[in-house]
């Protein structure tokens, strides 16, 4: 039997030995600290790998790229980071030089000839793109670049010799870097944006190898304190470059209310803040506490709390208790929430009978006739989402207002002509299986789903739930083609409509991002067509073609952009997003003087 | 010396007990468990990139290639690297299991001291109105769900509709006030879900004890009754109390804190468990299985000794 | 047995236990039958109403109506118990009763071995995998836990075989000539029935709280609803102050289990006369 000052004693040592963090700066003096409450966790802080919201917000700030968007400009604007300035582009657009700013460091890491972070050069963009098409990396982003520049896929194909030059990947000098592409490709500079692009040094990934995913070596903002499960810690990088802030160079509008107590911030020195806490609180009840209780300073407003933090829907207004002790906003989504019909399922995609393909054409229609997007927008978007028809969100400009809305607008007679003349009943209606990752929520949005297809005479049981434990076990089931409706959110990459089109387009099947399997020859054409110009006149008319295209065949249902509530403390000057996986804003928060406790 | 070749055979006796832990788990693990592969690629893959993965991750090597694989890693301690995070699994290890410990600890120490206590008071004076009022309390306490504890306590110490005077979940512990300030509410739900069966158990195992033919021969004579209570009963029944205690053990500490980690955010080894469990973490949950595998069978093996011990019948069988 | 009744008729708690299960196990008949709860899963009025004559429980998010849901839930708790006891009694029965008659011998070694292995895998792993495996199938969840359960069951049973075959009639029976299994099956084993009635209410209160923990965990049922997949709702609601899927679901299981308990004590008292409270 442990005697009890073993037992104390132990208990000590397990105290001392499971110990926290205590966030003073050496010099005694409590660190800036700006905390922020995630509803979920990154994985890996590898920026090849960082592949969710929650990882590129921390390895935004971790690591450089050379590209960023503009603090305050909504519609989002590009603006150089790493780079010295927007890039020179060839006639053709298939050439692109970049100039790179000098004098930025890497940070100190053992990893470096005598601890020492050296200087970042063109070559280590280079290199970090590079390891993206290499097998050993595991990297998630490959497909931003796959088949668009010169020589790299063959790089891949000849074994991924980093001894190996990239034709259309070339470090002119320490300072300079070309970029040549295969084809014309307008969004490349928008992909240079994301974590993806971080860059990152290659005598790290020698060392380190996969544990890269938790030991970052950047030239961010911040690095890296401590990290687990439920928290990570960054603090300011003090050889982070020294680059005077400008509001009128972010965009700045005196006229905007969310930008009012920005002025202090003009002439300083990013990042204003000594140190980042991020913690992760996926249970809704569980981050609303920790933000109430001041534990962190920003929170995503969970849905189910809508009602409680506004007091009006239109205009969207805080409620009064909430006035005087928070900032809000109210920022819609880029993205959409969509449910896609497995096309290549013959029981109600295509088939190679054209009667057959007829009858399930009806189907479809009128089920997405019957599918009642107030309501969904009602109970899990507390209506404040936007329902759109197709893939062109509002958030776009080739979103057309005046556009043809009768897929979104419940039709149950409309639906039941549809079925009764294409001869279908509740005896010969197929078994659909509608798929999700297990959650509480998706769990809701299914039930809510077959209740909008009993009232047309969908019997309950022909539409069987198909719960997975994981998203990826999820994705895989429907790229196998098991899933007959699946039901999925898209995050746009960056602020440009090409990025939905190619949702849809025929070689992006299945494994790919068209878990769909749609295949309209006219689609696919009118996709290639829109893909070399930049948003235009033109390029809108295409897209709009698409997109009806897209309704009339009744292959997906869509799509509702979620509007997301941010509620901030009061003293931090800040304008948060999430958009485009975001992160850049946090290097330009800012907490006021606080007196001491 | 004629222990140790029992010891030595009841170690040996582990050893297939342990293979087929391991081969049974990772059976599971690899034809049944989730696949890491789509986690790992990125929103628009090729059939190659996927496969590329899946050889990365080695999920193409034969059945047992792989187990003879995973025997090795386990005997030298090699456990390689998380899929997910690519921190090594034994940093994992050693970072969330004192953590766990300290989160379980108290409410499993304060959970059997308390239900032993009681349950001896209420054997002592069996059939008056306390072992009464002791059985119905703990029959309610074995009928309350976990998880309506743990939601009902948050409520009721969480959240502004009760007293709100507890974080509602983390971990930011440097000091014996912090560390109050978080364990506290997951003890109490620990102790409240596990009391009620403590205390049946042990005051089962005190009547048992009580009614032998010693005792009344001690109390004929006139002992008091905390002589009787510490010297003679609590010994004896010594053997059944330790042995419950060292199996609850591994459960306690990873299924039973699984559901306080998750629901209390709190970074230990249950919740980086569950959370293997689901994304098909295989370094992660080979590691978990085996040290389980392991502690469990040392339990059993000590277990079996400490019989032998008190019972030398036993051994000679 | 009749002796177990007789004690059981005189213990009120017990009594009022049987009777608490007996209800519950109309009721999840009745859904069964398809003369209860059947709504469950229409949405049949607005969201998170209150209680009302409508609805009496009030509604959940989507407007469904919390009652239904709950009678339902009843049923699958009944569901689960039933399928778990049942099988994870007959299999340890059988296992125990094997393992007790040829003990210390191989076949026991074996059936010990097994045991040991099932009850070293952390469960939740089990499960999960045992989920994934039969991806989609009803009965996942309710395999995982036979597999588990069977081994307190057949420890139990090994250890009365092994006890009971040391004494007399059994020595008689062999000196007969009776061939070993008829023995232990026909006339060792049903000396043990009244552990297992004991043993059987145990592993279905476990069974009903593993379920809930399941499917709370989301490794539970596909299809339907369960008190555990009300708790998860109500861990998401509660907070903004909507409490009918916690209250329903909570007290509901509290019922049950208490029944069951106060069932299973009863049982065990009237069966051991030497235990029994004055």
């Amino acid at each position: 039997m442990l005697k009890k000052n073993h037992i104390a004693i132990l208990s000590v040592l397990l105290i001392l030995g499971a110990c926290g963090e205590s966030p003073s700066t050496d010099s005694g003096v409590p660190a800036k600290t700006y905390r922020h409450a995630m509803d979920g966790a990154p994985d890996s802080l590898d920026p090849a790998q960082a592949s969710s919201v929650y990882a590129n917000q921390i390895v935004v700030n971790l690591y450089d790229t050379l590209y960023r968007y503009k603090y305050l400009a909504r519609p989002y604007e590009l603006q150089p980071n790493l780079a010295a300035a927007m890039p020179a582009i060839s006639d053709d657009g298939l050439r692109l030089t970049i100039p790179i700013k000098k004098d930025v460091y890497f940070i100190d890491d053992p990893a470096f000839e005598g601890g020492v972070g050296r200087e970042v050069t063109a070559g280590d963009f280079v290199y970090s793109i590079k390891r993206h098409f290499d097998p050993a990396t595991r990297a998630r982003g490959t497909w931003l670049w796959q088949n668009r520049i010169e020589g790299l896929d063959e790089w891949k194909a000849n074994g991924s010799d980093y001894n190996q030059e990239v034709s259309g990947l070339r470090a002119l000098d320490q300072h300079t870097l070309q970029i040549t592409l295969t084809r014309p490709f307008p969004q490349l500079v928008h992909t240079l944006t994301q974590g993806f692009a971080g860059v990152v040094p290659r005598e790290a990934v020698e060392t380190y190898r996969l544990q890269l995913a938790s030991h970052p070596v950047g030239s961010g903002p911040f690095k890296l304190l401590s990290r687990n499960s439920v928290r990570a810690v960054l603090e300011r990088n003090t050889r982070f470059r020294s680059e005077p802030f400008s509001l009128q160079d972010e965009g700045y509008d005196p006229q905007e209310r969310d930008t009012t107590g920005m002025e202090v911030l003009e002439g300083g020195i990013a990042p204003f803040v000594d140190r980042l806490e991020f913690e992760f609180i996926t249970e809704d009840a569980a981050r609303w506490n920790a933000f109430f209780a001041g534990e962190v300073h920003f929170i995503k407003v969970p849905v189910s709390q809508f009602d409680n933090v506004l007091s009006q829907r239109n205009p969207l207004t805080l409620s009064p208790q909430f006035q005087d002790v928070y900032q809000f906003e109210a920022s819609p989504e880029a993205g959409f929430i969509y449910t896609n019909f497995n096309m290549a399922d013959e029981r109600i995609g295509y088939h190679p009978d054209p009667e057959q393909n007829r009858r399930n054409h009806a189907l479809r229609c009128a089920m997405v006739k019957a599918f009642d997007w107030k309501k969904r927008n009602e109970i899990f978007f507390y209506d404040i989402g936007r329902v759109f028809p197709g893939i062109l969100p509002p958030s776009v400009p080739e979103y057309n207002p005046e556009g043809d809305h009768s897929y979104i607008e419940r039709d149950l007679t409309g639906a039941r002509e549809f079925l009764l003349a294409a001869g279908w009943n509740g005896d010969n209606l197929p078994v659909l299986e509608y798929g999700f990752p297990n959650s509480v929520t998706e769990r809701q949005i299914f039930e809510q789903f077959r209740n909008f297809m009993m009232d047309i005479g969908y019997p309950a049981n022909k539409i069987r739930p198909m719960v997975f434990a994981t998203y990826g076990d999820y994705q895989r089931a429907y790229s196998q083609g098991k899933v007959t409706l699946i039901n999925s959110s898209w995050t746009m990459d960056y602020p440009d409509a090409e990025n939905n089109m190619q949702l849809y387009y025929g070689p992006n099947a299945a494994p790919g991002s068209n878990s769909a399997n749609y295949n309209n020859p006219e689609y696919d054409r009118l996709y290639v067509a829109g893909a070399a110009l930049r948003e235009s006149p033109e390029r809108t008319q295409i897209y709009r073609e698409m997109n009806q295209l897209l309704m009339d065949d009744c292959a997906s249902f869509t799509g509702i952009s979620r509007t997301l509530l941010f509620l901030w403390d009061r003293n931090v000057i800040m304008k948060p997003d999430r958009s485009f996986l975001g992160g850049y804003f946090m290097r330009f928060v800012d907490l006021k003087d606080l007196p001491p406790p | 010396m004629s222990r140790l070749p029992y010891v030595v055979r009841k170690l040996m006796y582990g050893i297939p007990l342990l293979l087929g832990v391991t081969f049974v788990s990772f059976l599971l693990m690899v034809y049944f468990g989730p696949d890491k592969t789509y986690e790992l690629l990125g929103k628009n893959p090729t059939t190659e990139q996927i496969n590329e993965v899946r050889h990365a991750l080695g999920y193409d090597r034969p059945f047992l290639l792989r187990y003879s694989q995973y025997l090795k890693e386990l005997a030298t301690l090699d456990l390689g690297l998380s899929d997910s995070s690519g921190e090594p699994v034994s940093s994992i290890l050693t970072r969330t299991l004192p953590v766990s410990l300290m989160l379980v600890l108290p409410g499993f120490v304060l959970g059997n001291v308390l239900g032993l206590a009681i349950g001896l008071l209420a054997a002592w004076y069996r059939g008056l109105w306390l072992d009464k009022l002791v059985i119905s309390s703990s029959v309610v306490g074995m009928s309350v769900s976990f998880l309506i504890i743990i939601i009902g306590l948050q409520i009721m110490l969480c959240t502004p509709y009760g007293l709100n005077i507890f974080p509602v979940r983390g971990w930011q512990v440097h000091d014996l006030v912090s560390y109050l300030h978080h364990a506290t509410v997951p003890t109490i739900a620990l102790v409240l879900v596990t009391l009620g069966y403590n205390t049946r158990f042990y005051r089962a195992v005190m009547v048992d004890e009580i009614e032998r033919d010693h005792i009344r021969t001690l109390q004929a004579f006139g002992a008091s009754p905390v002589e009787q209570l510490f010297r003679h009963v609590l010994k004896n029944s010594l053997v059944p109390i330790l042995t419950r205690i060292m199996f609850s053990v591994p459960f306690v500490l990873i299924s039973g804190s699984l559901l306080l980690e998750s629901y209390f955010g709190i970074p230990g080894i249950g919740l980086v468990t569950f959370d293997a469990i689901t994304s098909g973490d295989q370094p992660i949950l080979k590691a978990v299985v085996g040290l389980t595998g392991v502690l469990f069978v040392l339990a059993l093996t000590i277990n079996d000794m400490l019989y032998s011990v008190v019972d030398p019948q036993v051994t000679r069988s | 047995m009749r002796r177990t009744w007789q004690g059981l008729k005189s213990d009120r708690f017990g009594m009022g236990g049987l009777l608490i299960v007996a209800v519950f196990g109309v009721v999840a008949l009745c859904v069964w039958t398809g003369l209860l709860g059947q709504g469950w899963s229409e949405v049949s009025g607005e969201r998170w109403e209150g209680a009302s004559t409508a609805h009496w429980f009030g509604t959940n998010i989507l407007g469904q109506d919390i009652f239904q849901r709950t009678l339902f839930g009843t049923a699958t708790a009944i569901e689960v118990g039933l399928i778990v006891t049942f099988f994870s009694t007959l299999l340890g029965m059988v296992l125990g009763a094997l393992g007790g008659w040829y003990s210390h011998s191989w076949p026991d070694e074996i059936i010990l071995w097994i045991k040991g292995v099932l009850d070293s895998i952390p469960f939740y792993l089990f499960a999960a995998a045992i989920a994934f495996a039969l991806q989609g199938i009803h009965w996942a969840m309710h395999l995982a836990m036979v597999l588990t359960f069977w081994t307190t069951t057949a420890r139990i049973v090994r250890g009365e075989v092994m006890r009971i075959k040391e004494r007399e009639f059994v020595d008689a029976a062999r000196a007969i000539g009776l061939p070993g299994l008829t023995i232990v099956f026909r006339h060792v084993l049903p000396n043990t029935y009244h552990i297992l009635l004991v043993q059987g209410t145990i592993v279905f209160v476990a069974a009903i709280k593993t379920e809930v923990i399941l499917s709370f965990l989301g490794l539970g049922i596909q299809d339907g609803v369960s008190w555990g997949l009300m708790l998860a709702e109500s861990s998401q609601e509660v907070l903004a102050g909507h409490f009918g899927n916690f209250m329903a679901a909570s007290v509901f299981l509290f019922v049950l289990l208490m029944g069951f308990n106060l069932l299973a004590d009863a049982l065990q008292d009237a069966w051991d006369a030497r235990r029994a409270i004055p």
